[in-house]
């Protein structure tokens, strides 16, 4: 930074510095956490039609043990169905981002926490990701690399597409990614 | 050959290299395209084993069929040689380098030589005679665009690497000029940091599997070796199925054949190992010129690793508890790790190891990169015994549970026997982990102590970081712990189960660290 031309190494108290602690975390939409259900809802219909079609149609013979392992994974499906229902719909909830001028965090996880916070000067491209139920309900996807390879590209999902354009031009005018990228 | 001279002459003259002119390789080429042919089909060779068995009585008996038929084959496999070299061509404007490759599906790359992160040379032994070898350049970018060019004079080469890399040094620091006699200049200046001598490389092979690299090449011999030791004891009298039938005997015979049998395995692993060790790191050097870091070394195909210093993320200290019994030390120093993962095994790609060295040896290198470190000086404070409850308490004992339980209802109670070990034995290694686990800090550094028995040290900078991870389930936010994750461009580093406050500081001076001054990574 041109500002900080003078050396100094003055003490500093650690709770001074800016907390991680203290991120005050904005919420995805409210439409993810409903899409993600109602896609649930609809994957789940229309697996249970075609097993419910094949155990009551009449048009050729299945034996007697399928139907009945064809009863058994309905009803495993029913309940797991219904879990993740349940279980996605507060996971969900807990999905929250933070913006800092220097650095971007995600946070997720109902029973296990995480926090992966990127610097933004690390940042080596931004993608903006639109599929096609997120283009229905007009969400989107932010993702960012950084040279942590592939395996920890930081990525927000459910962004109203506003607020991710938002993000990703914030991203690019840093004044650092436009130096050093 | 007027090519080649021309070459040389370019190289001597002080400017900087160009062959403007879409150049075609030295006709040796042809070698190296013929031999990865070769390795292409030894790995497939499977595919042809039963092809050839059912078929080698007809095969025999018609050769009057088979004979223009194998001629047919050897003279696509030639042809197809000789397309290879004859449509890679390459050529230097600019400083850019561009190939063009491929006879059906062609590829043309187009490498601007500061995009170039780092340049190896590889000779293979068939190079060696004639004075050729591979140029491989490594981008930052995707593995697809990556390059090698197969067949370089070694002194066009050398020049040309010197060149890209002085293109680099220009780039970083504007102010200085380019300085075209930088190469030979640079070659004066080349200081050997360490060299290993074939002991060394011996003890390297007894302490650290390398065998691998010789099972990797072996592969496709396996069925042979087999029946060829079978037909060894045999031969010397000793039914190996009898052997191996232990009904009739009593339990010290089992037990001293058991012994005998563990010591004829591991005997020629390790032999294979020692030979790996010395096929990988024959003729070992670490030099260094300026910042860049060159390492040298291989029997069969020699190998050249460049790392420029400020590329480097991470060193690795790593002791396995042979290696502290001996007083030895395998040094790592890992750069970029996002490129080329599909490298060849015994080239360690990107990594510049030095394999068995002294204590002594080992500090002053790590003091050569990282002159500020304390890697032995500071005291690692260990992470929370909770490690242990989680891992044995909550995943180890409940699974022990299980299938003790399942023996006991299907009535093997002899089950208990070896279940009860294994998990005591499991125990004792989670022990050990927990007992090793170790971080601490400075303002620069961040270290890591982990390992089982034996220890290993992973020391790097912070401002190095690409990313941070911060991680706590409920059950830890009850006792106040976390696990904390920093992402380099090398790999990630785990810390888990350390005080939340520990987790949360770090975490803070690591961002202010990286986010404060604009230092570039690499």
């Amino acid at each position: 930074m041109d500002g900080h031309a003078e050396f100094s190494n003055s003490y500093i108290q650690t709770n001074e510095l800016p907390q991680v602690e203290e991120l005050t975390f904005e919420p995805l939409s409210p439409k993810y956490r409903k899409t993600n259900a109602i896609l649930n809802t609809v994957i789940f219909i229309v697996l249970a039609t075609l097993l419910a079609f094949f155990k009551v149609q009449t048009f050729f013979d299945i034996a007697d043990k399928p139907n009945n392992v064809i009863t058994i994974i309905l009803s495993m499906l029913t309940v797991f169905t219904l879990f993740s229902l349940v279980f996605q719909f507060f996971a969900d909830a807990c999905k929250s981002y933070s913006l800092r001028e220097q650095d971007i965090s995600f946070s997720s996880g109902l029973i296990f926490k995480k926090t992966v916070t990127q610097p933004i000067l690390r940042i080596q491209h931004v993608e903006l990701k639109q599929g096609p139920i997120d283009r229905k309900v007009n969400l989107a996807k932010i993702q960012v690399f950084s040279a942590g390879g592939a395996m920890h590209t930081f990525e927000i999902p459910g962004l109203t597409l506003s607020n991710a354009e938002a993000i990703r031009q914030f991203i690019l005018e840093h004044k650092d990614v436009k130096d050093h990228g | 050959m007027d090519n080649l001279n021309a070459e040389l002459e370019q190289v001597n003259a002080p400017k900087s290299i160009s062959v403007e002119q879409w150049q075609r390789l030295s006709p040796i080429a042809m070698l190296y395209f013929f031999v990865s042919f070769l390795g292409v089909l030894a790995s497939n060779v499977f595919v042809f084993v039963p092809a050839v068995i059912f078929g080698h009585k007809h095969i025999t008996e018609n050769p009057w069929l088979w004979t223009p038929i194998l001629l047919v084959i050897i003279a696509l496999v030639l042809l197809s040689v000789f397309l290879n070299f004859y449509f890679f061509k390459y050529r230097l404007a600019n400083d850019h380098i561009e190939i063009r490759s491929g006879v059906f599906s062609k590829k043309h790359i187009n490498l601007p030589f500061t995009r170039i992160q780092n340049v190896k040379l590889e000779q293979p032994i068939y190079y060696r005679p004639f004075g050729y070898t591979c140029l491989q350049l490594d981008t930052a970018g995707s593995a697809k665009q990556e390059a090698k060019v197969v067949a370089l004079n070694i002194e066009f080469a050398e020049a040309l690497k010197k060149e890209i890399l002085a293109s680099h040094a220009t780039q970083h620091s504007p102010e200085k000029t380019a300085d075209t006699d930088l190469p030979t200049q640079s070659l004066n200046n080349e200081i050997v940091l360490n060299t290993r001598s074939v002991k060394d490389l011996v003890i390297h092979g007894l302490t650290n599997n390398r065998v691998w690299i010789f099972l990797g090449g072996l592969a496709p011999f396996f069925d042979d070796i087999g029946r060829v030791v079978v037909k060894f004891f045999d031969d010397i009298g000793i039914d190996i199925e009898q052997l191996l039938t232990i009904a009739d005997k009593s339990w010290w015979q089992i037990s001293l054949w058991a012994i005998t049998i563990t010591f004829m395995i591991l005997l020629p692993i390790t032999l294979f190992s020692v030979a790996g060790s010395i096929i990988s790191f024959y003729n070992y050097t670490l030099s260094k010129v300026e910042d860049r870091y060159i390492r040298r070394s291989g029997l069969l195909t020699k190998h050249e690793v460049t790392m420029k210093l400020p590329r480097l993320q991470m060193v690795i200290r790593q002791q396995d508890w042979l290696d502290m019994l001996l007083k030895r030390i395998n040094l790592t120093f890992e750069q970029n790790n996002t490129i080329g993962h599909q490298a060849q095994p015994g080239a360690h790609n990107n990594k510049i190891i030095v394999p068995s060295i002294s204590p002594d040896e080992c500090q002053s290198l790590i003091n050569d990169v990282f002159p500020t470190n304390k890697m032995e000086g500071l005291k690692y404070t260990p992470i929370s015994k909770r490690f242990l409850l989680r891992n044995i308490g909550y995943i180890l004992l409940p699974i022990y549970l299980v299938i003790l339980g399942f023996m006991l209802y299907i009535e093997k109670t002899s089950a208990l026997s070896w279940i009860t070990p294994i998990f005591i034995f499991l125990s004792v290694l989670m022990c050990f982990r927990w007992y090793r686990w170790g971080y601490t800090s400075d303002d620069t550094y961040i270290y890591v102590r982990k390992g089982i028995f034996g220890i290993d040290y992973f020391c790097f900078p912070i401002y190095k970081v690409q990313q941070t991870q911060f991680k706590q389930s409920v059950f830890l936010k009850k006792r106040q712990l976390c696990t904390i994750k920093f992402i380099l461009a090398s790999g990630a580093i785990n810390i888990p189960y350390i005080k939340e406050i520990a987790g949360y500081t770090l975490i803070n001076q690591t961002l202010r660290e990286v986010e404060e001054k604009p230092r570039s990574w690499m």
